[in-house]
C-alpha cells in the first residue's frame, strides 16, 4: 500500500512537471516556399526574422528557388504529400491548384479577422477568388509596360509620348530612333504573350474566353495583324530579328538591350524596373502603358503573385497570421518595398510613400495610372496554358519570325492547336 | 526436379541474402520504375491527380497529332548520325597516334586528352560553349578579323546543331582509351611480317589494324549510339532546343513534357518509344556485325 502511494506521488509529480512545461513547448513550425531573385530571397528572409521575433512561438522554415524550376519542385512535393504550409502561387497556375484541392479556402480566416483585408480594394481581393471562394492573397500589383529611355528620346529629338499613345505613335517613334541613332527602336521579345494579351483586349476580346474553354477572340485577323506588325518592324531592323533573340537565350532584366544602351524601348513587367534600373546605374527609365488601339486601352493590373495555404496544413491560423503580417505590417513592408509589385494595402502604400526611391515612385505612379485607365483583370488562365505556351504559342511565334509560315497560316494553326489541347 | 538437400538450401538462402542489397536496389530502382512507366504510358497522369487509363491515346497522339515529336526525333537522328561516326573516327586517329610510340610525355598527353570527357557533359562546359558560339562570342570576334561578320551560329537552324555535334566530338576521351587498349592488343608479329612483305602504312592499317580491332569498334559504336540517343545537357543548356526545334533532342522533349507540361503519361510513352528505337538499332547493328566483325578465336587453326 505504501509502495503504491509512493508510486502515485511520483506519477503525480511527473504529470505536474509535464503540464508545467508543455505550454512552453507549443512551438509551431511552418514551412514556406517561394520563387524569386536573390534580392527577393534576402528581403523575404529578413521579414521572416522580423515575424519570428514578434511571434516567438512560431518558427518558419523557408525554401526558395528561381522561377524556372519552381513548379516542378512544388508539383513533386504535392505528389509526395509534402507541401509546405504557405506557398507562393502564380496567377496562371491558380486554377489548376484550386481545382485539385490543394489550397485552403481563406474566407473563414478573413471573417475571423486573422487576415485583415480592410485596406484592400475589392477588385484586388477578388483576383484570388475562384468559384466564389477566396483561395489566395495577392501580394502586389503589376502591369504590362514599356520601359523607355528618355535620354535616347532626347538624343533623337523625339518628344516623350502622351500617356495614351497609339501603336501608330509607337511605330513612328521606333522608326525615327532607329534611323537617327542606328540602335533598336524597341527590343527583345515584343511578341511576348503578355503583349499579345493586351493586343487582344484592345481588339475587344481576350486571349481566352472567360470559362477558359476556347480562345477569347473571334477573328483570326487579330492574331495575324499582330504578327504582321512585328514582321514589318523586324524587316526594317527596328526591332532585333528573332534569331538574334533566340541566340541570346532567355536574358534577365539586367541584360536586356535597353540596359546596354542598344534600344530605346522595352516591354517589361512594371516591378522589373527595379532590376533594370540597377543595371543602368542611376539612369532613370520611364514606364508607359502599352500603346492603345482605336482609343482602347488593353493594359490591366495583374496580381504579381499570391500566397496560399496548404489545404492539409496543421496550423491554418498561424499560417494566416504570417500572411496577414506580410501584407499589413508596416515594418515588413519597409523591407519588402515594391519588390513583389505595389503593395495591396492602401494604408501600407501611404506609409511607404515618403520612403520611395525615384524608381519605386515611378512604379507606384505607373500602377495608379493603370488603375485609372486600365481594363479589368481577366479570369485566370486555363489549366493547360503552360502547355499551350510551350508547344503552340512560342513555336508559332518563332516560325512566323523565321518566315517558315505566314501570319495568316499561323493564326489558323494557333486556333486549331489551342482548341485541341483545351478539349483533351 | 531433384530435391535440394538441407545444406544446399541453406547455401542458396545465404547466397540470396548476400546479393540482396543489389537485388533490392535492382527491383526498387529499376524493375519497379520500368514497369510503372509502361503502365503510365497508357494513362493520363499529371502527378497531382491519380493516373487515368486512356488506352492507346498517348501513342496515337504521338504519331498523328504531335509535330514536335517528329521534330525531336529528326533532330536526334541527325545528331546521332553525325556525332557518333565523327567522334569514333576522331578517337581512333588520336588513339592510333598514341599507340605508335611509347614515352612518358605521351602518357601525360593521354591524360590531358581525356579531360574533355570528364568535364564535357557538365553544365559549366555547356554554358561556356554557349558563350563561345554566341552572337558576341569568341568565334565571331575571331572571324571579324577576317572581315566575316555576324554569323548567328546558335540562332540559325542550319548551324545550331553543328555546334552541339562539335562539342560532342571534342569529348572523344572514353572511346579513345578503349581504342588504345585494343590497338595494344594487336600482335606485333603481324606488323613485322607485313613490313617484311613490303606493306605500306596504309595497307597495314586497313588489312591488319582495322580488322583486328573490329570487336572493339562494334562495342564503341553501340555504346556511343546509345549515349547519342540519350544526349540532353547540350541541347537543354546551349540552344534550349531552338531555333525552331532544330536541336530539340528527344530526351529534352521528354523532360519538358514530363516536368514543364506535367504530362507524365505522355512522357512515359515517349520514353518507351525511345527504348524500342534504341533496341531496334542495337539489334540491327548486332545482326550486321557478323559480316564485318572479325573474332580471332573463331578462325581456329
Amino acid at each position: 500500500m505504501r509502495r503504491n502511494f509512493r508510486l502515485l506521488m511520483i506519477l503525480l509529480v511527473l504529470v505536474c512537471f509535464l503540464l508545467a512545461i508543455s505550454p512552453a513547448q507549443q512551438q509551431v513550425t511552418l514551412r514556406i516556399i517561394w520563387w524569386g531573385s536573390q534580392d527577393r530571397h534576402n528581403r523575404t528572409l529578413k521579414v521572416i526574422d522580423l515575424f519570428q521575433k514578434k511571434y516567438p512561438n512560431i518558427k518558419i522554415v523557408a525554401e526558395y528557388t528561381g522561377w524556372s524550376e519552381y513548379y516542378t519542385k512544388l508539383t513533386t512535393m504535392a505528389a509526395g504529400g509534402n507541401l509546405p504550409d504557405i506557398m507562393q502561387q502564380d496567377h496562371a497556375y491558380l486554377r489548376g491548384w484550386v481545382e485539385k484541392g490543394f489550397l485552403l479556402p481563406l474566407d473563414d480566416l478573413v471573417a475571423q479577422g486573422v487576415i485583415n483585408l480592410k485596406d484592400v480594394a475589392k477588385s484586388i481581393v477578388d483576383s484570388g477568388k475562384l468559384k466564389g471562394k477566396l483561395y489566395a492573397i495577392n501580394l502586389g500589383n503589376n502591369s504590362q509596360a514599356f520601359a523607355i529611355d528618355p535620354e535616347i528620346f532626347r538624343k533623337a529629338g523625339v518628344p516623350l509620348p502622351p500617356t495614351l499613345w497609339t501603336w501608330e505613335d509607337f511605330k513612328r517613334i521606333a522608326r525615327i530612333i532607329h534611323r537617327k541613332l542606328g540602335i533598336y527602336g524597341a527590343a527583345e521579345n515584343l511578341g511576348d504573350h503578355n503583349v499579345f494579351r493586351v493586343w487582344t483586349i484592345e481588339n475587344g476580346g481576350y486571349l481566352f474566353s472567360d470559362d477558359g474553354k476556347s480562345l477569347g477572340y473571334e477573328d483570326d485577323n487579330v492574331y495575324a495583324n499582330f504578327y504582321r506588325m512585328l514582321l514589318e518592324l523586324q524587316d526594317e531592323g527596328v526591332i532585333p530579328s528573332r534569331d538574334v533573340e533566340i541566340a541570346r537565350g532567355s536574358v534577365s532584366p539586367e541584360q536586356r538591350f535597353i540596359c546596354l544602351g542598344k534600344s530605346a524601348m522595352q516591354f517589361t513587367w512594371s516591378n522589373q524596373l527595379t532590376a533594370m534600373s540597377k543595371a543602368l546605374k542611376g539612369k532613370q527609365l520611364r514606364l508607359y502603358m502599352l500603346p492603345t488601339l482605336k482609343g482602347k486601352v488593353g493594359n490591366f493590373l495583374k496580381p504579381s503573385m499570391f500566397f496560399a495555404i496548404n489545404a492539409k496544413t496543421k496550423y491554418p491560423k498561424e499560417a494566416a497570421t504570417f500572411i496577414d503580417f506580410f501584407i499589413n505590417d508596416i515594418e515588413a513592408a519597409k523591407i519588402l518595398m515594391a519588390e513583389r509589385g505595389v503593395p495591396i494595402s492602401k494604408r501600407v502604400q501611404l506609409a511607404l510613400k515618403p520612403l520611395l526611391s525615384p524608381v519605386e515612385k515611378e512604379i507606384f505612379n505607373f500602377i495608379s495610372i493603370v488603375e485609372k485607365y486600365g481594363a479589368p483583370t481577366p479570369a485566370p488562365d486555363p489549366e493547360r496554358w503552360q502547355e499551350i505556351y510551350n508547344n503552340v504559342y512560342t513555336p508559332l511565334y518563332d516560325q512566323i519570325m523565321y518566315k517558315k509560315i505566314t501570319p495568316e497560316e499561323a493564326a489558323k494553326k494557333f486556333r486549331e492547336q489551342v482548341i485541341q489541347i483545351l478539349k483533351r | 526436379m531433384k530435391k535440394l538437400t538441407k545444406k544446399k538450401k541453406h547455401d542458396l538462402l545465404m547466397g540470396y541474402i548476400f546479393v540482396s542489397p543489389w537485388l533490392i536496389g535492382f527491383i526498387a530502382f529499376i524493375i519497379f520504375p520500368l514497369v510503372t512507366s509502361l503502365y503510365l504510358s497508357f494513362t493520363r497522369y499529371d502527378i497531382l491527380t491519380s493516373p487515368r487509363w486512356i488506352g492507346f491515346q498517348n501513342w496515337i497522339r504521338m504519331f498523328t497529332q504531335d509535330p514536335r515529336f517528329w521534330s525531336a526525333t529528326k533532330a536526334t537522328f541527325k545528331y546521332v548520325l553525325f556525332e557518333v561516326p565523327l567522334r569514333l573516327i576522331f578517337a581512333f586517329i588520336v588513339a592510333l597516334i598514341f599507340s605508335m610510340k611509347e614515352s612518358k610525355i605521351l602518357n601525360l598527353y593521354r591524360a590531358i586528352y581525356y579531360i574533355p570527357s570528364l568535364i564535357g557533359g557538365s553544365v559549366a562546359i555547356a554554358v561556356v560553349w554557349r558563350q563561345i558560339w554566341g552572337y558576341d562570342g569568341i568565334i565571331n570576334a575571331f572571324l571579324s578579323i577576317f572581315g566575316i561578320h555576324g554569323i548567328n551560329w546558335l540562332g540559325d537552324t542550319r548551324t545550331a546543331i553543328w555546334t552541339l555535334i562539335l562539342l560532342a566530338v571534342w569529348q572523344f576521351g572514353s572511346p579513345m582509351l578503349i581504342f588504345l587498349a585494343a590497338l595494344k592488343q594487336v600482335p606485333t608479329e603481324l606488323y613485322e611480317a607485313a613490313t617484311i612483305d613490303g606493306a605500306s602504312f596504309w595497307k597495314r592499317l586497313t588489312s591488319i589494324t582495322l580488322p583486328m580491332i573490329t570487336p572493339v569498334i562494334l562495342f564503341n559504336l553501340i555504346n556511343q549510339m546509345i549515349h547519342g540517343f540519350m544526349a540532353f545537357t547540350q541541347s537543354y543548356i546551349i540552344t534550349q532546343g531552338g531555333p525552331l526545334d532544330s536541336t530539340l533532342f528527344y530526351a529534352v522533349y521528354m523532360y519538358r513534357k514530363a516536368f514543364n507540361d506535367f504530362e507524365m503519361g505522355y512522357a512515359s510513352a515517349l520514353a518507351w518509344f525511345m527504348l524500342a528505337l534504341v533496341g531496334l538499332f542495337t539489334i540491327i547493328i548486332f545482326k550486321t556485325s557478323n559480316r564485318w566483325v572479325y573474332y580471332e578465336a573463331e578462325e581456329g587453326v
